[in-house]
């Protein structure tokens, strides 16, 4: 990312600290460099999600995380041209934001109490429920204890189903797919009687072809979407949410989820979510 | 006591002529000038051209000179007044701002949160409770902290309308959620009427009540809540920025009195070397004098605001910070504990309000367990190991510790003798949860009537394991809340001496430095 700096602010603090040198210069100089003085941007997103993070043949990226990406950079004061999209995967987002690969990661990345440690989180931007997708002729399965000795596919190091058999006490076969491409390609061929994860990433796929999966709708946790940012960016944090408020209020955030998961049965929330709070 | 003037000196015999510039004599700088040719130039510009270089002539003298360092020390000294008193200034009006503007309205807005938490509780409650009215603390009761909690909202939210006109963001926020609490109260009054006329027994809602309850408490949790939490985190980035940008401008016009403290000084000590050189006098002790008070001032102002800086910070962090971390941990337990009611009134809905139940007792207090089983099991370990906390070595990477909003207080340095009273906050929920195990046992063996027993005794309002959870953590939070009351005090007290200090010091140094030049330029006279 490039920077505009604030040299009086810069000019002033070493000033200080030049004359005086005292602890009170400590909070000005801490004040290091933040994203709201940016004036590009490098956003991880996801690039095999569909509806979500997308890599397009041509290279771009397509989908509602980086529709929400592209809004927040645009109220940073940073204009689309000068927004970078790189692809990244569960496993790398916080290596990528440590090391300052990347600047911002939109990615389907649930804020956990964990992740708070390394990471901090701007949003969510979006609360997604844990939810099942099963075949659309299936239609017995009305509830998630009709799961009951079912099998049920997992992305790879994806902790949902156990969410299902410890968190609910419903015994159900687990299943692991490589991806969650993997995992519908299989409930699809009927090896796999449903899919479980955030209801926000089975609706990509559901979107991609409406009639073939339905929701159970039995959404039973949440999954709070965050803006990861670079640890202790407070300034960016809080300029973040104000972004996403923003986004909810003009109704910008009910046209992405339209146009991303207008199509499928899914139950959407309109309003801005719950913030994680920035510190 | 006649010095060795230099001028003086010159009319004796043997004595070395002064310096070339120098003055021939006393009175010199008002005489008529040296060499200038009389009559020439144009009789227009004679007086101007010879008012001018009388003016560079005399301008060399030395009692020019001396008047020069004067009026440069005194220059300097008002500009050291003028630096301290605006830095002084700032200094006062950041804690005015954290300690009695934005700092209790951000506490203010924490909450409304509360407010909202704890009015959708009561009316899950109450439709609990059915016809029977004499459960826990009683029907009256609940609805009485209904009306309380619906007014201290409306209050909140009236004051927050004013305070974010202009924020076109916050002042939405604010309509929304005054709006919003409109449709919310007309459904629960929907949803009371509906079980009352329907005589619903406890635990056994009227289906058209559970329906008008569903969509409040939806309400509640996806618009309300939510927007009401923001508004206040809006309101602590707020006192942050207001905070760190006032630090920033204290740190720099520190710099200044820095700065310009050093400057007296250096102008001070060329005043006392040209007397020196000039008049030969090794000391002036009234520049002396005022060098060491310029010293003394300038250090002074500097340690002043170094410290109300610091007792502002401690006001802000270890007061206004914990105290609204404590106030939101308190919230959410606030909505925890309802989805207990919630669990029971709504047996469709049950496995998600148990979820929900145990996904905000996580943020209450976090250890990395999957189901409410192991949860009950892990804050037992907490509540026992403490002041230890499970997981803080780091040396499981599957472990982050233990966290959220309580775990994270134990983590920071407590203020003193906290520890106590943290233990009691831990106890305090460790019997909470234990209560929630007993009740959700007692659904699946089937005895409704008993978990709904258990339930109302948690929420009595006198007893219950709740309030008894709330009274110890209010009294933590009250410990931080005075911490920040007695920090901006701190921060006043010692700004507040400097309102004399300052001026009367100045004011000091300038008669010094009448005093150490007076007697020189005497001798010109």
């Amino acid at each position: 990312m490039r920077f505009r700096h604030r040299r009086v602010a810069a000019a002033a603090a070493l000033a200080t600290a030049a004359v005086v040198g005292l602890p009170a210069c400590s909070a000005v100089l801490d004040g290091e460099e933040s994203l709201v003085d940016a004036d590009s941007l490098v956003v991880g997103v996801k690039a095999d999600q569909p509806g979500l993070g997308l890599e397009t043949e041509n290279g771009g990226f397509e989908g509602f995380d980086v529709d929400v990406a592209l809004y927040i950079a645009d109220r940073l004061g940073i204009p689309g041209e000068n927004v970078e999209f790189v692809g990244v995967t569960s496993a790398e987002r916080e290596e990528k934001l440590l090391n300052g690969e990347v600047d911002m990661v939109v990615a389907t990345y649930s804020i956990t109490p964990g992740r708070k440690t390394q990471v901090t989180f701007g949003g969510p931007y979006y609360v997604a429920k844990q939810d099942v997708l099963v075949r659309a002729e299936d239609t017995d399965i009305q509830g998630v204890r009709d799961l009951d000795g079912m099998s049920v596919c997992q992305g790879a190091g994806s902790n949902s189903a156990a969410r299902i058999t410890e968190g609910l006490g419903i015994p159900v076969e687990r299943v692991e797919g490589e991806t969650y491409s993997d995992c519908i390609a299989q409930l699809r061929d009927g090896r796999v009687d449903a899919v479980s994860t955030d209801n926000l990433i089975l609706a990509g796929f559901l979107a991609e072809d409406p009639g073939a999966f339905r929701f159970v709708n039995n959404p039973f946790t949440d999954e709070k979407y965050g803006v990861g940012l670079p640890y202790g960016d407070i300034e960016a944090c809080e300029a973040v949410n104000k972004a996403i408020s923003r986004m909810y209020q003009e109704g910008e955030a009910t046209g992405m989820l339209d146009r991303w998961f207008g199509n499928t049965d899914l139950e959407m929330v309109h309003s801005v979510p719950q913030f994680e709070g920035c510190d | 006591m006649i010095p060795s003037h230099p001028d003086r000196a010159r009319r004796g015999p043997g004595t070395p002529p002064g310096p070339s510039t120098g003055p021939v004599a006393p009175g010199d700088g008002t005489g008529p000038p040296r060499g200038v040719p009389a009559g020439k130039g144009g009789r227009t510009g004679t007086y101007a051209r010879d008012g001018w270089s009388r003016l560079r002539r005399w301008s060399t003298t030395t009692p020019a000179r001396v008047w020069t360092l004067s009026v440069l020390c005194a220059a300097m000294i008002v500009g050291l007044f003028a630096s301290a008193t605006s830095t002084l200034d700032q200094a006062r009006n950041g804690l005015d701002v954290l300690g009695r503007g934005a700092g209790p309205q951000a506490m203010a807005t924490t909450e409304l949160y509360l407010a909202l938490a704890d009015m959708d509780a009561r009316v899950a409650d109450v439709l609990l409770m059915g016809t029977d009215h004499d459960l826990g603390s009683g029907r009256e009761d609940a609805l009485a902290q209904y009306e309380a909690s619906r007014e201290q909202a409306n209050e909140v939210l009236l004051q927050a309308a004013s305070l974010t006109e202009g924020d076109t963001v916050e002042e939405r926020n604010v309509q929304e959620v005054l709006d919003g609490l409109g449709v919310y109260e007309r459904l629960v009054t929907e949803a009371l009427l509906r079980n009352d006329e329907a005589q619903a027994p406890p635990g056994e809602a009227d289906e058209r009540a559970l329906g008008s309850y569903r969509s409040a408490t939806l309400m509640m949790h996806t618009e309300l809540l939510p927007k009401a939490f923001n508004l206040g985190l809006d309101s602590s980035a707020i006192v942050r920025a207001n905070h760190e940008d006032g630090q920033a401008s204290v740190a720099l016009g520190l710099a200044w009195v820095g700065g310009v403290g050093v400057a007296v000084l250096v102008a001070l000590f060329a005043l006392q070397v040209y007397l020196r050189v000039r008049f030969r006098r090794r000391f002036n002790l009234p520049l002396i004098g005022a060098s060491v008070l310029t010293v003394g001032l300038t250090l002074g102002v500097v340690l002043a605001l170094v410290s109300s800086g610091g007792h502002q910070r401690d006001a802000k962090e270890e007061g206004l910070d914990a105290a609204m971390s404590l106030a939101r941990g308190g919230a959410i337990a606030t909505d925890m504990q309802a989805d207990q009611s919630r669990y029971l009134l709504d047996p469709e809905q049950a496995d998600n309000h148990q979820q929900v139940y145990l996904e905000r007792a996580q943020q209450v207090l976090f250890r990395p367990v999957n189901n409410l089983a192991d949860y009950y099991e892990a804050i037992d370990g907490v509540t026992a190991a403490y002041p230890e906390l499970p997981g803080a070595d780091g040396s499981d990477p599957d472990d982050p510790g233990t966290l959220g909003y309580l775990g994270e207080r134990a983590h920071d340095a407590l203020l003193p003798g906290q520890e106590d009273r943290l233990a009691q906050v831990l106890t305090a929920y460790n019997e909470l949860q234990a209560q929630d195990r007993e009740l959700r046992e007692a659904v699946r063996e089937g005895d409704v009537e008993a978990a709904i027993s258990i339930r109302m005794n948690i929420a009595h309002s006198e007893d219950g394991a709740f309030v008894t959870y709330e009274r110890a953590l209010d009294g933590l939070t009250e410990d931080h809340e005075e911490e920040f009351t007695r920090g901006i005090g701190r921060g006043d007290a010692v700004l507040a001496p400097w309102t004399w200090l300052l001026p009367v010091g100045s004011l000091l140094l300038l008669l010094l430095v009448a005093l150490g030049v007076r007697p020189r330029l005497a001798e010109y006279r």
